[in-house]
C-alpha cells in the first residue's frame, strides 16, 4: 500500500505525528546499551508462573539474547522514525503502531525466555501480530489471504513446536534451555530424539521461511513498508534460526542435526534465490533474497564448528544493517516515484539523491564489498565453510546464492538509480521526508563504520558466537582476515554476480518459460488444500446444520444416550442396585406429579397443552427438592419453570396465529419411530445409571465440610448460598458470564426472527 | 395482547414495584435463608415477564433500570469487582471481607459478598428478562 495515495494532503498538515511514539522502542535500546556496559553477561531473572506445572516465567540473557535484543530494540526505534513519517496522516497509523511496539515486546519475550513454553507463548503472540500487520490493508483480498496464509503456515508450525517442545523435556526431563543444553549429551541416545528434533525443525522452518514453507514470506509483503523491514526482514523470520542456534550449543554434534539443516538450509537458498530474479516489484525481490539468506543462516546453523557460530552471529548482524535500509529505499520509491517495479524505475538518483546513496551503501554491504561489514560477515562464513570441510555442492550453492545477492544489490543500487532517466513528464518523482531518510542512513552508515572498524562489534559477536558455541573463546575473534580463500571466493561471487545483473531480463524469460514447474511445488498444494477447507465445513455443515428441530434433538439424545452406554459398560462391575426403602409421602406424591406430567405429554397432541403438562414436571420436580430438603433449588425451579410456561404459552399461542407458511414445523411424522427409540434407550440408560449411582455409599467429606465452614468461614447460615456465592464464586462468576453471553448470542436472532414474523 | 384486560393491567401496575421490592428481600436474605442473587433475580424476570404480557414488551422494558445487555454487563462487572478489594487484603480472588457498622442499637454486617449477590442478580435480572422480553416482542402484534 501507499501511504502517498492513502492520506489526503490536507489531513498532513493537521494530523498528529506518530514519532513521538519512536521513544519507546528508543528508550529500551538506550536501557539495553547501558546495562550491557554496565551489567556483564549472562543476565537472568525467574518469577514463579505456575509453579505447580514448574512453568516459570524464567528469562535468561546470554550473548545471542542479547545480540538479539540490540536488533529488536534499535531497528525497532528506527521503524518506527521511518513508520511516522511513511504513514503521516493515515488514519490507520495508531493500529500500526500498537501492533508494531506489541510487535516488539513479544519478540524481546521470545528471545529472553529461558522456559520454552514461555518462549513458545511469545513465540505464537508473534504470529498472531504478524497475522494483523499482514492483513492491516483488509479491504484487499490479496492482503487478506496473505495474511490467512502467513497465519495457518506459522501457526500450524507453532503446533509442531509445542509438540517438539513436549518431546524434548520429556526426553530432557526439564523445560529450561538451559537445563536441556546442559543435559543434551545424555539425550544424544535417545530414539525420541530425532522425532522431537523433527517437530521443532517444522516450527523453526516454517517461521524462517525455509522450505517447503519458504512461499509464505514474499506473498507477506503486502504489509505496510516499515512493517516488512521489521517483521519479515529483521526480526520476526528470525525467531526460528533463533531457536536453531540456540540449540546448536546442544546438538551440533548430531549428524541427523547437520545433515537436516544444512540440506534444508541449502535448498532453501537455492530455491529462493532463483525466484528472485523472477520478479519485477523491489519489494518481492528484497523478500526472496531475505528467504535466501535465512537459507544460508539455517545451513550456517548445522554446520559444525566454532567458525560456522560466528558466521551465523556475523550475519545476522550483517544482514539487519543492510537488509532494513533496502527495504526503506523500497518504501521511499513506492512513496516518491508511485511503483516499486523495477521494469518502470530508472535514473532515479537525481529525483531522490539521498534515497540513492542509503541504496548505494546498503548495496555495497549486500554485496559483500570491501570496506563494508558484509564483507566482513561474507569473510566469516567462507572460512565456516573452509573449516568444517563442506560438501562441494553445498559450496557451489552458496556460490550461486551470494552471485544472486551480487546481482540483487546491482539492481537495487545501479539499475534503479543509475541507470537511463526515462522519468515521463506527468510523474513528478520526489525525495522522501527527513523521517524516512535518516533510519535508512543511520543503518549504512552503521554498516561502513563497523566494515571499517570490526573490533567494535568483536565483543557482541563472540558473545553471540560463544551462546551458539560453548567451546568458543570470545577473545579470539579477529574478522580482519587475509586469508586467500576468502578472496579468491569473493571474486567468484562477485564475477558471477555482475554477469545475473547484465542478463537478469534474458534470465527472467528464461525462467517464465518454467512456470509449468509452479504447478508442483508446495504453495499450490498450499492452495489446492485450502480450497478443500471450506467444502468440508458445507459438507459437515449440511450433515449437522439441516435445521430441523427434532433432528437436532435426536443427534443430541442419541449422542448423550451412547455416551452414557459407553459409561456403564466400560464402568465398575461391582455396582448394584439400592435396597428398597420406604419413601416419605410427600416425596412420592412429587414422583406422581411428575410421571402424570411425562405421561400426559406422551398423548398430548395440541401443543400448547403438551406445554402445560410439561410444566408438571417441572412443578412436581420443584416439589420433590422441596421435600428432599434442598428449599433453595426448589425456589429456584418453581420461578424458572412458571416464567418458562408463560413466556413460552404466549409464544406458542401467537405463532399458530400466523399464517401456514410461517409456522413452524415443531414435529413431523417421519421422525417419531426413531423419537421413540432413542427416548426409551435414553430413559432406560438413565435410569440403570441413577440407581446404580444411587447405591454407592454416600461420601459426606464435603457436605461435611460446607455445613462446619459456613458460619465460621461465610458468615452464612444458608449453606447452599455461601458455596454459590463465597466458595465456590469463581464458578458463579464464570455462570453469570455464560448467562450474559447467551443474551448477546440470542438477541440478534431474535431481532431476525421479529423481523421476519412482523 | 388484543382484548385488554384493564383488571389485570391496574393490578400489575400496583403489583410491579411490590414483586420487585420482593425480590430484593429474597436476594437480601438469602445469606441466611432460602434466596440469594439467583432466585431474586428470577422473581424480577417474572415481575418483568408479567409487565410484558399485561402490557407491552415497552412499558416492560421503560422499567428496567437499564436496557438488558447494559443490565447484564453490569451484574457481570459488580461480581468482578466484588472479588477485588480481597486481592488487596493479600488474598486470593473472590475471597470476601466483612466489616460490621455500629449501629444504635444493634449492628449491620457488610460484606463483599452482597455486592457479589447483587451482580448475579443483576446478570440474571437482565440476562434473562432481556431474552423473555426480546422473545415476547418477536410475537407482539403491531401497535
Amino acid at each position: 500500500m501507499s501511504a502517498a495515495t492513502a492520506g489526503s494532503p490536507a489531513m498532513h498538515a493537521t494530523a498528529p505525528s506518530a514519532l513521538p511514539l519512536a521513544l519507546v522502542p528508543a528508550s529500551l535500546f538506550v536501557l539495553l546499551v547501558c546495562n550491557l556496559i554496565v551489567v556483564p553477561l549472562p543476565w537472568s531473572v525467574s518469577w514463579p508462573w505456575i509453579p505447580a506445572l514448574d512453568v516459570h516465567f524464567a528469562l535468561y540473557v546470554d550473548g545471542l539474547s542479547a545480540q538479539f535484543l540490540l536488533l529488536i530494540t534499535g531497528i525497532g526505534t528506527l521503524v518506527a522514525v521511518y513508520g511516522a513519517g511513511y504513514l503521516a496522516g493515515d488514519a490507520r497509523r495508531w493500529r500500526v503502531f500498537t501492533l508494531l511496539l506489541l510487535f516488539m515486546l513479544a519478540m524481546i519475550g521470545a528471545v529472553s525466555s529461558d522456559h520454552l513454553l514461555l518462549l513458545f507463548v511469545f513465540w505464537e503472540l508473534t504470529s498472531v501480530l504478524s497475522f494483523l500487520l499482514v492483513g492491516f490493508d483488509h479491504a484487499r483480498e490479496s492482503s487478506r489471504k496473505a495474511a490467512q496464509q502467513a497465519l495457518l503456515i506459522t501457526g500450524t508450525g507453532g503446533l509442531f513446536l509445542l509438540a517438539g517442545i513436549i518431546l524434548l523435556a520429556e526426553i530432557g526431563g526439564s523445560y529450561s534451555l538451559r537445563q536441556l543444553i546442559a543435559a543434551a549429551p545424555a539425550m544424544a541416545d535417545d530414539a525420541r530424539l530425532p522425532a522431537a528434533l523433527t517437530l521443532l525443525f517444522l516450527g523453526a522452518f516454517s517461521k524462517s521461511a525455509q522450505f517447503p514453507f519458504h512461499f509464505w514470506l514474499p506473498n507477506a509483503m503486502a504489509a505496510p513498508t516499515p512493517v516488512s523491514a521489521y517483521l519479515h526482514s529483521a526480526t520476526l523470520v528470525k525467531l526460528g534460526i533463533y531457536l536453531l542456534a540456540r540449540l546448536d550449543a546442544a546438538f551440533s554434534d548430531l549428524l541427523f542435526w547437520e545433515y537436516s539443516l544444512v540440506g534444508i538450509g541449502t535448498l532453501t537458498a537455492v530455491l529462493a534465490a532463483v525466484q528472485t530474479v523472477r520478479e519485477r516489484d523491489l519489494k518481492r525481490i528484497l523478500a526472496w533474497s531475505t528467504v535466501a539468506t535465512l537459507g544460508t543462516l539455517t545451513m550456517l546453523v548445522g554446520l559444525p564448528g566454532h567458525g560456522a557460530a560466528l558466521a551465523v552471529a556475523a550475519l545476522f548482524f550483517a544482514h539487519a544493517l543492510y537488509k532494513a535500509p533496502l527495504f526503506f529505499v523500497a518504501g521511499n520509491l513506492d512513496h516518491g516515484a508511485g511503483t516499486r517495479d523495477i521494469d518502470r524505475l530508472t535514473g532515479m538518483r537525481r529525483h531522490l539523491p539521498w534515497t540513492a546513496a542509503a541504496a548505494l551503501l546498503a548495496a555495497l554491504s549486500m554485496a559483500g564489498l570491501p570496506l563494508s561489514f558484509g564483507f566482513v560477515a561474507k569473510d566469516a562464513m567462507t572460512l565456516a565453510k573452509v573449516e568444517a570441510g563442506v560438501f562441494a555442492l553445498v559450496s557451489h550453492a552458496t556460490l550461486f546464492v551470494g552471485s544472486v545477492s551480487v546481482a540483487v544489490a546491482a539492481v537495487a543500487a545501479i539499475h534503479i538509480f543509475w541507470g537511463r532517466d526515462n522519468v515521463g513528464r506527468d510523474a513528478h518523482p520526489h525525495e522522501a521526508p527527513v523521517t524516512m531518510l535518516l533510519p535508512p542512513l543511520l543503518l549504512v552508515a552503521l554498516a561502513v563504520l563497523f566494515g571499517l572498524q570490526p573490533t567494535l562489534v568483536d565483543p557482541l559477536l563472540g558473545a553471540a558466537a560463544q551462546a551458539m558455541a560453548p567451546g568458543f573463546d570470545p577473545l579470539q575473534v579477529d574478522l580482519s582476515y587475509d586469508a586467500w580463500p576468502v578472496a579468491e571466493a569473493s571474486l567468484a561471487t562477485f564475477g558471477f554476480g555482475l554477469l545475473i545483473y547484465l542478463g537478469w531480463d534474458r534470465l527472467r524469460a528464461l525462467l517464465d518459460r518454467a512456470r509449468e514447474l509452479d504447478e508442483i511445488g508446495p504453495e499450490s498444494w498450499y492452495w489446492r488444500k485450502l480450497k478443500f477447507v471450506p467444502k468440508l465445513a458445507a459438507w459437515l455443515t449440511r450433515r449437522l446444520q439441516h435445521g430441523v428441530l427434532p433432528g437436532y434433538l435426536l443427534t443430541l439424545a442419541g449422542a448423550v444416550t451412547l455416551a452414557l452406554l459407553a459409561a456403564l459398560l466400560v464402568g465398575r462391575p461391582g455396582l448394584e442396585l439400592p435396597s428398597a426403602e420406604t419413601l416419605p409421602l410427600p416425596v412420592i406424591g412429587s414422583a406422581l406429579l411428575i410421571a402424570t406430567g411425562a405421561l400426559a405429554a406422551l398423548l398430548v397432541r395440541d401443543h400448547l397443552v403438551l406445554l402445560l403438562v410439561s410444566g408438571l414436571v417441572g412443578y412436581g420436580s420443584a416439589l420433590l427438592f422441596l421435600f428432599t430438603g434442598a428449599p433453595d433449588l426448589a425456589f429456584t425451579q418453581f420461578a424458572v419453570e412458571t416464567v418458562f410456561v408463560v413466556v413460552a404459552a404466549t409464544v406458542l399461542r401467537r405463532l399458530r396465529q400466523l399464517p401456514p407458511p410461517l409456522q413452524v414445523a415443531v414435529s413431523e411424522a417421519r421422525w417419531r419411530p426413531l423419537a421413540l427409540a432413542v427416548s426409551i434407550a435414553l430413559g432406560s440408560v438413565l435410569s440403570t445409571l441413577l440407581l446404580l449411582a444411587a447405591a454407592l455409599p454416600f461420601d459426606p467429606q464435603l457436605s461435611d465440610f460446607f455445613s462446619a465452614q459456613s458460619v465460621p468461614a461465610a458468615h452464612g447460615r444458608n449453606v447452599v448460598n455461601v458455596i454459590i456465592v463465597d466458595f465456590r464464586a469463581l464458578d458463579t462468576l464464570g455462570e453469570i458470564a455464560v448467562v450474559a453471553l447467551a443474551l448477546v448470542a440470542a438477541l440478534p436472532l431474535l431481532k431476525l426472527s421479529r423481523r421476519r414474523i412482523s | 395482547m388484543s382484548p385488554r384486560a384493564l383488571l389485570a393491567e391496574v393490578l400489575l401496575r400496583i403489583l410491579h414495584p411490590v414483586l420487585l421490592l420482593a425480590s430484593l428481600w429474597i436476594l437480601l436474605r438469602g445469606h441466611n435463608d432460602p434466596g440469594g442473587g439467583f432466585v431474586g433475580g428470577l422473581l424480577a424476570v417474572a415481575a418483568s415477564a408479567a409487565m410484558a404480557l399485561t402490557l407491552t414488551t415497552a412499558e416492560a422494558r421503560q422499567r428496567l433500570p437499564l436496557p438488558p445487555p447494559r443490565l447484564t454487563a453490569l451484574g457481570v462487572l459488580i461480581a468482578l469487582l466484588s472479588g477485588l478489594p480481597g486481592v488487596f487484603a493479600g488474598q486470593p480472588f473472590l475471597t470476601h471481607l466483612w466489616v460490621t457498622v455500629p449501629l444504635a442499637v444493634t449492628e449491620l454486617p457488610l460484606s463483599t459478598v452482597m455486592l457479589f449477590d447483587l451482580g448475579v442478580y443483576l446478570a440474571v435480572w437482565g440476562a434473562v428478562g432481556g431474552y423473555c422480553l426480546s422473545l415476547l416482542a418477536t410475537v407482539e402484534e403491531e401497535q
